[in-house]
């Protein structure tokens, strides 16, 4: 049986109301009268202003730095993803792009629900498996974490210096000597489901090295080809990463150019040729030096 | 007639937005699909996002998840918002603390749900901050003065609620408090809360009379 209520229970139930601390009837119960009743309720209002600043309340604690990263990563695919789910030809990118109703579907498990405007009574419902999402950005943050691990003792002669070119079947284990000043980026999936993981590394000098795991093998005649954007203009093209069969593979590319931040995207495209990226995004990250 | 508590005129809160930007501004970046939007969002109130996450979630993992969740989700949802409901921060660290409470719940009840949800802010979650000729003035460590200031029993309740994410008939559980009491407590703590963070203290009786004469609902 519904709960009734009236403008002194209203009231009264306020604060428990504006916490989402009321049990699933009476939060029903408030949201409809407010929903028909004529009274302004100003109560409301006035202590769920409360909240924000018992969030501030709380000492800052500054989240791990790949974090950012790892947003604006994410959210540069999306922006990529809207404009190929609109039929765009090429990836003019980061650009004011209108969202298109609707996503991909390897984006909609990902996508976090909308946000009902005040006044809408809203429901909760399912989402979403954080366990998954965080075991996957674990395999990705532990074998990035590694395969980082491998470039920086590298750059400090750990391993010695010397140059050898790094074939598909190759694990990564590289000898590079990677001098001071080279930015890098962890490559990261649209779809956090997805086990898919990258590193990239540019060099000052314009070598780039780019590093991917458990990305599916291709059939026919589609390639994963890596792009770098500057941040406006077409992206350009870099070369193709051939993967082996446990979806491991590495490109290595001399004179690319650098900039203070480059947009590095990991396509499957229909085949190696293309020179307009037209595939889904399975890798992206940013290069910061 | 109410007076105004003298805050200090220059209190800045943690992770202001970049000087000269505005919230609107900030915000229309982000729904035009500007990642330089997203950027100035997220270097402004990273700190405090995560901390709440932190806090509700006790463990860094999750409240990573946490945190990229949220800014992803209004990076997506950026279109909804509208300044005349309140403050940016405010729709932010909502949407931060409904995911965290929610991820401890799912935790907690041990199951994983369908990948297809798609998940909705209860209304009173997503209620704005309505203050914004105070909220300048208003630091952190002005806020934890009024929360300290409160009862203990009163801190006690608010605190399951916001950051627990607790029912008032749990907290009741927990606290072996009767509900009624615990609905008392939470009514009269974030009446005060809000009273002295506005300024209005002299207004607001530190205790109530129960029934039989004694001063203790709080």
């Amino acid at each position: 049986m519904p709960l009734t209520m009236t403008c002194d229970r209203i009231r009264e139930l306020a604060s428990g109301f504006v916490l989402g601390s009321l049990e699933p009837d009476e939060m029903i119960a408030v949201e409809d009268h407010l929903a028909a009743c004529l009274e302004p309720h100003p109560e409301i209002e006035e202590l769920g202003g409360v909240l924000p600043y018992l969030a501030i309340s709380l000492p800052p604690v500054e989240p791990p730095t790949w974090l950012r990263d790892s947003v604006i990563s994410a959210a540069s695919a999306d922006v990529v993803n809207r404009a190929t789910s609109n039929g765009a030809r090429s990836r003019p990118m980061p650009i004011a792009v209108e969202p298109r109703r609707g996503t991909p579907s390897s984006l909609q498990a990902s996508q976090p629900g909308p946000v009902p405007a005040l006044g809408q009574a809203a429901r909760r419902q399912p989402v979403i498996s954080l366990a998954a999402v965080r075991a996957s950005r674990r395999r990705l943050t532990t074998w990035g974490l590694r395969a980082a691990a491998v470039v920086a003792l590298v750059g400090f002669g750990a391993l010695g210096a010397s140059n050898g070119v790094i074939g598909p079947k190759t694990t990564p284990a590289p000898f590079y000597n990677i001098p001071p000043g080279s930015g890098s980026a962890i490559l990261n999936p649209p779809d956090l489901h997805s086990q898919a993981a990258g590193l990239a590394v540019l060099m000052p000098s314009g070598h780039i090295i780019v590093y991917v795991n458990h990305l599916e093998p291709t059939k026919g005649n589609a390639a994963y080809v890596v792009w770098l954007s500057e941040g406006s203009g077409t992206p350009s093209k870099v070369g193709v990463v051939q993967v082996d069969s446990s979806g491991t593979g590495q490109l290595d590319v001399q004179n690319v150019p650098t900039s203070p931040r480059i947009w590095v995207y990991i396509c499957r495209e229909p085949s190696a040729d293309v020179m307009v990226s037209t595939g889904p995004i399975v890798l992206s990250g940013t290069i910061s030096f | 007639m109410r007076k105004r508590f003298d805050v200090s005129s220059d209190s800045i809160v943690p992770d202001g937005l970049p000087e000269g930007e505005s919230e609107a501004e900030l915000m229309r970046q982000v729904a035009a699909g500007e990642i330089g939007g997203l950027e100035a969002l997220y270097d402004s109130y990273h700190s405090v996002a995560y901390a709440l996450a932190l806090r509700i979630t006790t463990e860094t993992g999750l409240a990573e998840d946490v945190v990229q969740d949220s800014f992803m989700g209004v990076w997506r949802n950026a279109g909804r918002y509208a300044e005349a409901k309140g403050s940016v921060r405010g729709w932010l660290l909502a949407i931060v603390r409904h995911r965290a409470i929610d991820a401890m719940r799912r935790r907690r009840a041990g199951y994983i749900l369908g990948e297809d949800g798609d998940e909705a802010l209860p209304t009173a979650l997503t209620l704005p901050d309505i203050w914004p000729e105070v909220a300048g003035r208003l630091d952190a460590e002005h806020v934890r003065r009024a929360m300290a200031a409160l009862p203990p029993a009163q801190r006690e309740v608010i605190e399951l609620a916001y950051f627990d994410g607790l029912t008032q008939r749990e907290i009741s559980d927990r606290t072996h408090a009767p509900l009624g009491t615990v609905k008392s407590r939470m009514r009269l703590g974030m009446v005060a809360l809000r009273d002295r963070l506005v300024g209005d203290v002299e207004d607001v009786p530190a205790m109530v009379p129960s029934a039989n004469g004694k001063k203790g609902l709080a």
